[in-house]
């Protein structure tokens, strides 16, 4: 009788640990930057996961849009993503710095039409952008508290990585303060998951401080972290840009504490299978007419890489509000446009690199030296100008050399290069920018505005245009 | 701003990438711009980058199969 006694307390015992032993499962993904396509998969990679983990959270740690002009510029910028993520059953995203291209009003806007929340605990919106962002929110996964609480990387200027523009009306805090005020999750929830876009080392960084946390998502540095790494503690995991992996985690609780952490990635655009209704929005998508819409009409055809180049060139000047815009020669992608209707498509196939326009203050020396490198550097002749007139001079012995160039202004004067205090705006692509290794004392930095949209926003609604016959360069006579 | 490519040095626009800093390192090497299509990227402690990956001032990252 009493052997029977033993027996059953025992199996009683065993059901109670069993049932104080539990997991938490994560689907994470960061930086998918509009990676549309892989979007169907990622869904049926959700869908099998939540078949067997019903409680599964579904994170994003941010930049989620810029990256597919399918995507960032349709009609409301960057929509398609959040309607893909809302199909897949998102549970949340923090905002990377790509959430703020589109303004604060355009990022109002997405937040309400997600069935989603947007995390992030250091960014501090003015009331009258309506912006309905969460510092944190607690999830309950089969009775297991799940804290996720976010932030976003903020830049020497004070603010995250876009265009200053995007950012007005909007405070930020710094990460590792912010957070800090949220130690009390601790003592409130089973697992507290910090949502990030600061990137890696600055994640490795914040373990340092944040010991209470179990796990860090990150996001920004699109570095590939095979599963997760422990740092202080800590589990971080992270993936390569553009959607190529998300990365599966598996906390395993006993007594309502964390006791095991593990992270694998699983491939996503090698993953057999697609969800059927994320293939068919994306279908949806992709067909959008927008891209036809069009933009001004050509007064003539345009029969030149030169008349394109000019036109690219001019684009980034006016719309830089600088002095001098080029373009380097091998950034045109075609060299003939009929006369007629110019589309958002055809702007695309001209300009398909999602290149960042830059902006430099040059000296005019600095500025002769930097067109000289792009042209050597280039390889496919020397680049399209606007703003100036350049003569190119040829070595005498071997014509194909380019030997020097002389910059002339729109009212015929040459450009005094021996005049170091007078200082030139000039906006190029960061092709251009990179390759152009000439002494200049500015470097330069990005504006965050795709040299793409530049040209878009240069055409848009100009009724006529007529760049036929237009060309900045010349051969020098003598 | 300046970043470190493979140990060199590299002087490059504030809010350049990854593959910006390496253009600039191929063509400092004189070395053929094109080679950035085949290009792996790394940061300094190994971990695979993309190529579109954001850099800030000092940081270290590293390029092979070039």
């Amino acid at each position: 009788m009493k052997k029977s006694v033993s027996v059953i307390l025992c199996a009683i015992l065993s059901v109670t640990a069993l049932a104080q032993r539990a997991e938490v499962h994560i689907v994470s993904c960061n930086d998918v930057h509009a990676k549309i396509e892989n979007m169907p998969r990622l869904a049926a990679i959700v869908d099998s996961l939540r078949a067997e983990y019903p409680g599964l959270l579904v994170l994003s740690a941010g930049d989620n849009r810029t990256g597919e002009p399918l995507n960032d510029m349709y009609d409301l910028p960057a929509y398609p993503m959040v309607a893909l993520m809302n199909q897949i059953g998102f549970d949340a995203t923090t905002l990377g710095n790509h959430e703020f291209d589109s303004g604060p009003a355009g990022l109002s806007r997405l937040i309400d039409l997600a069935n989603f929340p947007h995390i992030c605990a250091n960014v501090f919106p003015e009331p009258k952008w309506g912006m309905h962002l969460r510092p944190y929110e607690i999830f309950d996964v089969n009775g297991i508290s799940v804290a996720v609480i976010g932030a976003v990387e903020i830049g020497p200027a004070g603010i995250p990585d876009s265009h200053p523009d995007n950012c007005k009306g909007i405070s930020f805090k710094p990460v590792q303060e912010t957070l800090q005020q949220y130690f009390w999750l601790r003592e409130k929830c089973n697992v507290v998951l910090l949502l990030t876009h600061i990137g890696y080392e600055a994640d490795v960084e914040l373990s340092k401080d944040v010991p209470w946390a179990d796990l860090i998502v990150g996001g920004h540095s699109h570095t590939q972290i095979a599963g997760g790494e422990i740092h202080n503690g800590i589990l971080i995991t992270q993936n390569v840009n553009r959607l190529q992996r998300v990365t599966h985690i598996t906390l395993t609780l006993e007594n309502g504490k964390v006791v095991d952490k593990k992270a694998e990635n699983i491939e996503v655009g090698t993953f057999p299978g697609e969800n059927v209704a994320c293939a068919q929005l994306l279908k949806f998508f992709s067909a959008n007419p927008d891209f036809q819409r069009t933009l001004c009409e050509l007064t003539a055809p345009l029969t030149s890489a030169e008349e394109l180049g000019c036109l690219m060139a001019e684009s980034f000047r006016v719309m830089g509000k600088a002095d001098v815009g080029f373009v380097n020669a091998g950034g045109i992608r075609y060299s003939t446009h009929e006369a007629g209707p110019f589309t958002v498509a055809d702007v695309l196939r001209l300009d398909p690199f999602g290149n960042d326009a830059v902006m430099l203050e040059l000296t005019g020396e600095e500025l002769k030296q930097m067109l000289l490198a792009c042209n050597a550097a280039d390889g496919y002749g020397f680049p399209k100008v606007s703003g100036i007139e350049c003569e190119l001079i040829r070595d005498k012995k071997d014509p194909t050399k380019l030997k020097d160039v002389r910059i002339i202004w729109p009212d015929g004067s040459k450009c005094d290069l021996k005049n170091k205090k007078k200082i030139y705006k000039v906006v190029t692509n960061s092709y251009a920018a990179a390759v152009s290794a000439s002494p200049r004392k500015d470097q330069g930095h990005a504006m965050n505005y795709l040299t793409s949209q530049m040209i878009i926003d240069y055409l848009d609604g100009k009724g006529s245009v007529d760049f036929s016959g237009v060309c900045h360069l010349r051969e020098a006579t003598k | 701003m300046k970043v470190k490519v493979n140990r060199r040095s590299v002087d490059i626009f504030d809010g350049a990438r990854a593959r910006d800093a390496v253009l600039r390192y191929l063509v400092l090497r004189k070395m053929d711009v094109s080679l950035i299509r085949q290009a792996e990227f790394y940061d300094a402690l190994g971990h695979p980058i993309g190529a579109d990956s954001p850099l800030a001032e000092g940081q270290v990252i590293k390029v092979k199969n070039i």
